[in-house]
């Protein structure tokens, strides 16, 4: 009859005949670097120790105010969450930017619930529309307005990103506000006009380098770049722990002091440390 | 720190599929494999869902007075064409010459038509810019027309020195924006994803 001492023998074995079949595609010491190293170093830095106080990124301090006026104007907010999607075929950074985008608009539907102020999210990823839909459901019951959640809607309008710059283009109505934030491509420019012209008010935030024109000439408020994430942080810790702004400085001038000791090391006749790391 | 049962599977998930980037093992890799294919059918299943919503919305549209009746009926009237298309008994499904007709006779010329809006919308977008932000708008439409003016159709000695000029500013300036762009959104995009993984990003309100 098999007891408790054969069932973890069996286990054990099992953990060895696996650990046994496996091998490493790199090496041991590169495997090491990529998962020890980053995690230790980002998780020294990206640890809240003090408050910071950054400027008002994206003039995203005015979003209640925004939101007040539309309320008064019997307007409505639309967000839409860039092109990009999360699902969809595109690049890694364009996905993280929607994952940052959805992190913004948690805050902008705070806001809206609060202000009693309809907020319709658009996005042309299906599985990108259940998340923002779990977002505005959570939004309603943080700020005990469940009675106002059919009032927040997600409109799925369709997939590719010329849908998403076409559905934007034809809105003809007014709205108090309109925030465009995350992954943009070549339509970027529709996407955003499109948003910002029917508002009273707007935001618009991309790290997409190329498509950094839209935000900067037609919103008001402009997250640019590495702006988008750092917007993320001052959101999620409703400016009391403002640290991502703390971590990406601190980062920042770590790489600015490697690059600026590797080029005295190669200037001096010292290795190339750069190409040792990328293995030339 | 507390976590949601989702947030647990997510993390989950996405360390063996790290681990499988790493590791090779049979066992890892089917287990990374099975999980590749379970997004792929969730994904098929949120797009079938997805052009359900979306064909329930414009029905709504069509039966709801005041609302854009017009665009609705556009909308279900082309996904019902290329259902049929696709659908039809005998049809090759994507590959059908009726589909690959609707796509570039249709959709393409349509998409290009779209794309094709965007000088008229550059210069308006210039005009808000000016109206918005005068000083940042200033500085990048003055930038942006001292690299047109590099990049003019100019023959001779001074096509030349234009020539010379416009790849000196491709290759320096700009390319030193960019990757110093680059690497911020790199360095915050790492930031931001430990930030979540560790649960710094809970909302504290």
């Amino acid at each position: 009859m098999p007891n408790i001492g054969d069932l973890v023998g069996r286990l054990i074995r099992l953990v060895v005949d696996a650990l046994g079949e496996s091998s490493l595609r790199l090496g041991p010491v590169p495997t090491l670097v990529i998962l020890v190293v980053p995690l230790i170093v980002l998780s020294l830095v990206a640890r809240p120790e003090r408050r910071w106080a950054s400027r008002d990124l994206g003039a995203l301090d005015h979003v209640g105010q925004a939101m007040a006026r539309a309320a008064e104007s019997g307007t409505d907010a639309i967000v839409s969450l860039g092109s990009a999607g999360l699902i969809r075929a595109t690049s890694a950074a364009e996905r993280i930017q929607t994952l940052a985008a959805v992190a913004i608009l948690d805050r902008v539907a705070r806001a809206a619930a609060r202000a009693a102020v309809p907020l319709r999210v658009t996005v042309n990823d299906p599985i990108l529309a259940f998340l923002v839909r779990g977002t505005l459901a959570r939004a309603h019951r943080q700020t005990e307005t469940v009675e106002r959640s059919a009032r927040s809607t997600v409109d799925f309008v369709g997939d590719g990103r010329p849908i998403a710059a076409a559905a934007a283009l034809t809105d003809a109505r007014a709205h108090g506000l309109s925030i465009t934030a995350g992954g943009l491509g070549e339509e970027g420019l529709l996407l955003v006009g499109g948003m910002a012209s029917s508002s009273g008010w707007s935001v618009g935030g991309s790290a997409s380098p190329s498509q950094l024109a839209a935000p900067l000439l037609e919103t008001h408020g402009t997250l640019v770049g590495p702006e988008l994430f750092q917007a993320v942080a001052e959101a999620g810790g409703a400016g009391r722990a403002r640290t991502s702004v703390i971590a990406a400085n601190r980062l920042i001038l770590l790489a600015v002091a490697v690059m600026l000791l590797g080029s005295a090391a190669v200037a001096l006749g010292a290795h190339d440390f750069a190409a040792f790391l990328v293995g030339r | 720190m507390r976590r949601s049962p989702v947030a647990a599977a997510v993390i989950v998930a996405g360390l063996v599929i790290l681990l499988d980037m790493m590791v090779v093992n049979p066992s890892l890799g089917s287990v990374a494999g099975s999980l590749q294919e379970l997004l792929v059918l969730l994904a098929a299943a949120a797009a079938l869902g997805g052009t359900g919503a979306l064909a329930a919305r414009h029905l709504r549209g069509v039966l709801q007075p005041g609302s854009d009746r017009l665009g609705s009926v556009v909308v279900l009237v082309g996904m019902g064409a290329v259902l049929l298309a696709g659908l039809r008994p005998g049809s090759n499904g994507a590959d059908d010459p009726i589909v690959r007709w609707l796509v570039a006779s249709l959709l393409v010329p349509l998409i290009t038509a779209l794309f094709a809006l965007l000088f008229v919308f550059l210069l308006g977008a210039a005009r808000r810019g000016l109206a918005l932000k005068a000083r940042e708008s200033v500085v990048m439409l003055g930038a942006m027309s001292v690299v047109v003016i590099f990049l003019l159709p100019v023959g001779g000695a001074p096509g030349d020195w234009l020539a010379a000029g416009a790849g000196w500013l491709r290759s320096v300036p700009l390319a030193g924006v960019f990757r110093g762009l680059l690497i911020g959104v790199a360095i915050l995009a790492a930031v931001s994803a430990t930030r979540v993984l560790l649960g710094f990003d809970r909302v504290d309100e």
